[in-house]
């Protein structure tokens, strides 16, 4: 049971945004270096993001990203659903073909799955973009204070 | 993030094994039979089961499988943890190691995708054999009467 790597690069480019934005837009070149993914993968990640309108790009020499809403507007679990569709544990298309669900599957899909896929939304959904940042500062922190001992 | 067929088709075998175990052992072949299932890759999956302790298997003519605690005793995060390993969203929450990613110890994403799996253990090991049982006798109770009729 895995994420793909959409969604786990996507989530950390967006943080990597939120904190180096300043208002100002950031080339994606910038982020990839940063982060340690190639720009190509980044263009395919931001395109999705930028259709499911959590980020604006401006073309242009001086052109870039920028969030299209405020960090503490932007739920994670918008931005893993914008990269890896809807969050759910089991793959929609293989079960239940057809309406031809057996009863045991009934009960599985029920107890189990639906159980799971209401706590990963709600988890998902109850942590913002500004949450991540927060985090990041944190470490960030840390990271400083390491230096002075 | 998806549970494999194999998580799927386990815990599916499983609860058929549960439902039809009051009659003794019983052999794969009718496990396959009922779930549409090939006998071989219900064979691949018990093995996992029996491996992890979930599952005892008794050799013979009459011979077959049995739950090997009561269904009360066996969550659903048993199961899937002996079919898919951890029910990790990322490589390095699943293994706790800094060898799966360089920014391990520097990763402002990592605690989420911990809080995940933490959640999604949680759930799983709050449902038992025992309930999906009940669950199945429930709907089974309501369908026969509408399948006579049919």
């Amino acid at each position: 049971m895995k994420f793909s790597t959409k969604g786990r690069y996507g989530l950390r480019a967006m943080v990597d945004l939120a904190v180096h934005a300043k208002g100002e837009h950031v080339a994606l070149f910038s982020i990839a270096e940063r982060q340690g993914i190639s720009t190509n993968y980044l263009e395919q990640v931001f395109s999705l993001l930028r259709k499911s309108g959590l980020v604006k790009s401006v073309k242009g020499a001086q052109g870039g990203y920028i969030l299209a809403e405020s960090p503490a507007d932007i739920k994670v679990g918008r931005i893993l659903r914008a990269l890896e569709g809807p969050l759910s544990v089991i793959d929609e298309n293989a079960e239940s073909s057809g309406g031809n669900e057996t009863n045991i599957q009934q009960c599985i899909r029920m107890c189990v799955w639906d159980k799971m896929n209401e706590a990963l939304n709600d988890l998902a959904d109850s942590l913002t973009l500004e949450d991540l940042v927060d985090s990041y500062w944190k470490l960030a922190g840390v990271e400083d204070s390491m230096y002075y001992i | 993030m998806k549970i494999s067929t194999k998580g799927r088709y386990g815990l599916e075998a499983l609860v058929d094994l549960a439902i039809h175990s009051s009659e003794g052992h019983v052999n794969l072949k009718s496990i396959s039979e009922r779930c549409g299932m090939s006998e071989a890759y219900i064979l691949q999956i018990f093995l996992i089961l029996r491996r992890s302790g979930i599952v005892e298997s008794i050799r013979g003519a009459q011979g077959g499988y049995i739950l090997a605690k009561d269904p009360s005793e066996i969550t659903v995060g048993d199961v899937l943890t002996a079919l898919e390993g951890p029910l990790a969203p990322v490589a390095c929450v699943a293994e706790k190691s800094e060898h799966t990613c360089d920014r391990y110890g520097n990763c402002e994403t990592r605690g989420f995708w911990e809080s995940v799996m933490n959640t999604m253990n949680d759930v799983a090991n709050s449902i038992t054999l025992d309930d999906l049982v009940e669950c199945y006798n429930s709907i089974a109770n309501q369908t026969s009467e509408i399948e006579y009729y049919i």
